[in-house]
């Protein structure tokens, strides 16, 4: 009689548990790994399906990748690339020693081509590690002073360590054993989604469901391929800058107070803008209009 | 005919005295209502600088916000305070609306239907 009573006791609980997690619409057979793998593929697939001519690196090159004339002209600036004298002076400065006597690669004894290993989850730090923010790091840990974060001479150097990472990979990991990264990871999917300032637009507005459209003279980009070739170069601002330094100009663009450089909330926003672009080949640094 | 000129001697006389009463209504008029509009810009200013930083508090503030309550404040300064009120009502119904906006939308992933995992 117990163990009958015990039995109908387990289903019921277990009945309520599982529609609890349908109701919830949060049931999932996966870890959390695989439900952000699950994600990167998905939106993947949408740019994959909406421009079904164009190869995957190329989402790499921006809007230049879907619009034949702006390639063309795109092509004939990287015959001169504009960027260049950032990638000789980022050389210089990795050379050259820190009053202390040490040197960058210190901090970075893979040496500068380390780029496609940013974003990470620092677990010790509990934050998203990003190159520019491991890079002041490594300059306040042996007594020099910090770059700013949106242009300067931190530009130079991410100059350099893009220039050296050309053609390696992106993959951006969540892992799974540190629910503080997932956390990290669906804060940024949550601005990039989330609508905001005067003009009520999401990133997601201009670079999912319009992106190949024209904005006055401009095509906009695809989110996928948008990270894989910073710093750049872009003609508006007459000289290079960093992936921060744009996020706060498509802030102020829909009329939003843009957040700090190297905050907390634009590299969340990293962490997820850039593992859309995983499985591409890094092409920085790079020339926009 | 004395009688006549006394008369139209008094006419102007009597205008001028109505005239200089009226300038001193206007004038005591004026000044009061100079005080009310600076009292009414201060208080829209103080409401639209606690709507900006309620906004700003769940990362709803827009971006002009902040430069149209110090251009409210500089204007109140020099005396203006018709644009004033006018910046300062914006910002307050600026402040008012990134905090609904942001609001509406936190703590949620608002992924839009044609993109959702199925």
């Amino acid at each position: 009689m117990k163990t009958k009573k015990l039995f109908y006791s387990l289903v019921i609980v277990s009945a309520v548990v599982i529609a609890y997690f349908f109701v919830d619409g949060t049931f999932m057979t996966s870890s959390a790994s695989e439900d952000y793998k699950a994600d990167i593929e998905h939106y993947q697939s949408y740019f994959k399906e909406k421009f079904p001519n164009i190869k995957p690196q190329d989402f790499a090159n921006g809007s230049y990748a879907l619009n034949k004339a702006m390639y063309e002209n795109w092509v004939a600036i990287e015959e001169f690339p504009p960027y260049e004298i950032f990638i000789e002076a980022g050389k210089g400065m990795w050379k050259k020693p820190f009053a202390n006597g040490k040197k960058y690669s210190d901090c970075f004894p893979k040496g500068p081509g380390v780029d496609h290993l940013y974003p990470h989850w620092d677990r010790e730090q509990g934050k998203v590690m990003t190159l520019p923010l491991a890079i002041n790091q490594c300059r306040e840990s042996n007594g020099e002073k910090a770059f700013g974060y949106k242009k300067g001479p931190i530009v130079n150097l991410l100059a350099y360590m893009a220039y050296e990472s050309r053609g390696k990979v992106r993959n951006v990991v969540v892992p799974d054993d540190d629910p503080r990264a997932m956390k990290a990871y669906l804060s940024g999917k949550e601005f990039y989604f989330k609508r905001r300032g005067q003009l009520n637009f999401a990133c997601a507005h201009c670079h999912f469901s319009n992106a190949g459209r024209d904005l006055r003279a401009d095509v906009l980009s695809t989110a996928m391929g948008q990270t894989t070739g910073w710093p750049v170069y872009r003609a508006k601002w007459n000289t290079a800058g960093t992936l921060h330094r744009r996020y706060t100009g498509c802030n102020k663009q829909v009329r939003a107070k843009p957040f700090k450089a190297q905050g907390e909330e634009y590299r969340n926003l990293e962490y997820f803008h850039t593992s859309l672009s995983n499985g591409l080949k890094l092409n920085g640094p790079s020339a926009r209009k | 005919m004395h009688n006549l000129t006394a008369r139209s001697l008094k006419l102007p006389y009597r205008l001028l005295v109505f005239s200089f009463v009226l300038l001193a209504m206007i004038l005591a008029g004026g000044k009061q209502a100079s005080a009310a509009d600076k009292a009414q810009v201060e208080k829209v200013i103080a409401e639209a600088t606690a709507a900006r930083e309620k906004a700003n508090s769940i990362d709803g503030e827009w971006r002009d916000t902040a430069k149209f309550i110090k251009q409210a404040k500089a204007a109140m300064a020099a005396g203006d305070y018709k644009k004033a009120l006018s910046l300062a009502t914006k910002a307050k119904h600026q402040g008012e609306l990134g905090y609904a906006q942001a609001a509406a939308q936190k703590g949620k992933i608002l992924v839009p239907s044609y993109l959702q995992r199925k």
